[in-house]
């Protein structure tokens, strides 16, 4: 049975960081680990040996139970139109200019083929352990509701937008210019841009049947994952932190942990430079304490608020660079909640 | 920066876009200048920084000489059909408004064209000074910049493609419009500034941005590292100084803008930024 931890939190938290270093420790602990990742550091994708590869795993070179695998979402979605739509018309969608801008666009495409993907690997059984770095939009959320979204775009319910009313056939759908709405839409557009864009959400309509179903599959993987959310106690990442508490009760998945990256030690909060301590050195202890002051308030407010559990990692200056630095990070952490991920704790 | 007509305020998710946002915007009401701090992307940075409510998309005064907005993209739709196309008696949720939500979602550039076209309707209003924009982040900057070529492009006349060409006009025009960019002396944040800045110098969409780096420590001029917290800050703040100087050196910044220690309120981080930019501009 493949246990899978779903990564989450705002960008810039050191989320890729953090799932790969509990990918480290995991492995070291003799459990078969898979990271994937989406756009990591260029140090910590060397780190885990995934500078050059594609969607497929591979096990790390010093690291044998560790293996990793970087998403390419643009790639996801054009497998979407050959894995659900006839030859023919995976063809005509895959160089159509809608379906590029709809990939492109569509808040939840990334979330989705990364959602697809990492769904793949959980059930390939191939590993103990799957974690997941999913992408930021959304702060992590758009992940769990992106199989739905998508299968809410092709099913045609843009294309009843447009046409107002119950889907024509294909031959009806040259008549609709004639609507009076739409013949506003052609004055201001100055073309048959409508019609194309309704013409193409046809081609799309016909994966409809095989996306409902891969999004059902996709939606049980992510109901039976454990999630962990990253942030720092900055009030943007925190915001999106506590969309999972407001949002996601909806999505089924409540979080097993908020893990607040980057803590200086708490002792700094009250600490007090002796006599005959520098003017320099005292005035900045008082501001790194005053810091440390205010990522205390921000973990207390958030946890009796939301009654999270609250883990921290310890601030490290240098980023990791190699296996050893980031089985290292979580050494300077507290409460980790390990037992979910399957480890004893330390 | 406040002597442009637009300004952009773009950079990577988590550097600091709204705060350098309501800075700027508080430093123009300071200066006397009638401001309009618009909000681009989802609610919520903005709103914080000065303290108010949820902001609407009708302007409301947060200061005096102050004004700030949320976009909305159905109203601006609506806005733009009635009073720059003259179409009348469209609602919110009406089929017109659907149909074209579709497309904002399927066509390329037909959301990020009624966003810009709002904001460049501002700018031309004779009612503001400056228009100040938290634009999206820099991944989404493409597509957004490039939105007046993709609507030329895409739709061959029409009313559309001639308001299109001159935004593109005017996003270019360096006397009117400037694009500042938000990074982190941090390896991601500068790599993704160093990609769209080169993605910029190719397309010629806008003037040659300003670059700001935030979050900037500065160097401890005691060596000495006694034992106890006060070394151990020390030498954290040592190590953070040093890995920012690696980064700041491959990317050098037009202004820089402190770390602010301690400061817990948006309301305060604004007011600071404000502060800061009166030394730099």
């Amino acid at each position: 049975m493949t246990r899978t931890v779903l990564i989450t939190g705002a960008g810039g938290v050191g989320k890729t960081t953090v799932a790969a270093a509990l990918a480290v420790k995991a492995a070291r602990g003799g459990m078969r680990t898979l990271v994937v990742t989406v756009d990591p550091a260029r140090r910590l994708a060397t780190a885990l040996g995934v500078e050059e590869l594609g969607n497929e795993p591979q096990p790390h070179v010093d690291e044998p139970e560790l293996w990793a695998a970087m998403l390419d979402a643009s790639a996801s979605w054009r497998a979407v139109a050959t894995r659900h739509a006839d030859p023919e018309v995976a063809a005509r969608l895959a160089d159509n200019e809608f379906f590029r801008a709809a990939s492109e666009h569509f808040p939840a495409s990334q979330s989705y083929a990364a959602a697809d993907q990492a769904a793949t690997f959980v059930q390939a059984q191939a590993w103990d352990l799957v974690i997941v770095d999913t992408p930021p939009s959304g702060g992590g959320i758009d992940f769990f509701a992106a199989p739905a979204q998508m299968a809410d775009l092709v099913g045609g319910r843009l294309l009843r937008w447009i046409t107002g009313g119950p889907l024509p056939g294909r031959r009806a759908f040259y008549n609709l210019a004639a609507k009076p709405v739409l013949r506003i839409a052609d004055s201001v557009l100055g073309s048959d841009l409508l019609e194309r864009v309704a013409e193409f959400l046809l081609d799309l309509r016909t994966t409809y049947d095989g996306v409902a179903q891969r999004g059902r599959e996709i939606e049980r993987v992510l109901a039976s994952a454990t999630v962990f959310v990253v942030t720092t106690s900055d009030p943007a990442p925190v915001r999106e932190a506590i969309k999972f508490y407001r949002e996601l009760p909806g999505l089924a998945v409540s979080p097993a942990a908020v893990i607040f990256n980057r803590i200086l030690p708490e002792g700094w909060a009250e600490a007090t430079a002796p006599p005959g301590t520098s003017v320099v050195l005292e005035q900045n202890l008082a501001r790194w304490a005053a810091e440390t002051l205010r990522q205390r308030d921000t973990r207390e407010e958030f946890s009796s608020r939301y009654g999270a559990h609250i883990a921290t990692i310890r601030w490290s200056p240098t980023p990791p660079t190699d296996l050893d630095g980031l089985a290292r990070l979580l050494d300077d952490s507290s409460d980790l909640p390990w037992e979910a991920v399957g480890m004893r704790a330390g | 920066m406040l002597e442009k007509r637009f300004l952009l305020v773009s950079g990577k998710g988590g550097a600091g876009r709204s705060a350098v946002t309501a800075g700027l915007a508080l430093l123009g009401q300071r200066r006397g200048l009638r401001v309009l701090a618009m909000e681009m992307g989802s609610p919520g940075g903005l709103s914080a920084h000065f303290g108010t409510g949820p902001l609407e998309f009708e302007p409301m005064e947060v200061r005096p000489g102050l004004h700030a907005m949320q976009m909305v993209r159905s109203d601006a739709l609506l806005e733009y059909l009635a009073l720059q196309l003259g179409i009348k008696g469209i609602t919110r949720f009406g089929p017109f408004a659907r149909a074209f939500d579709a497309l904002a979602t399927t066509a390329p550039g037909i959301r990020e064209i009624i966003t810009i076209g709002k904001a460049i309707w501002e700018v031309r209003e004779d009612r503001w000074d400056v228009v100040i924009a938290d634009a999206p982040p820099t991944g989404q900057l493409g597509s957004f910049l490039r939105a007046p070529v993709t609507i030329s492009e895409l739709v061959p006349s029409g009313r559309i493609r001639t308001q299109a060409e001159t935004m593109q006009e005017m996003l270019r025009d360096p006397s009117l419009t400037e694009l500042v960019v938000v990074s982190l002396p941090e390896e991601l944040p500068v790599t993704e500034t160093e990609e769209t800045l080169a993605w910029l110098a190719k397309e010629d969409l806008v003037a040659p941005p300003t670059v700001i780096a935030n979050r900037v420590l500065d160097e401890l001029t005691d060596p000495d590292t006694p034992p106890g917290p006060v070394g151990e800050a020390a030498r954290l703040h040592r190590s953070l100084w040093s890995e920012q100087q690696v980064w700041l050196k491959r990317l050098p910044p037009d202004h820089k803008l402190p770390y602010l220690h301690g400061v817990f309120t948006p309301g305060e981080v604004a007011a600071r930024m404000a502060d800061e930019f009166e030394t730099i501009t």
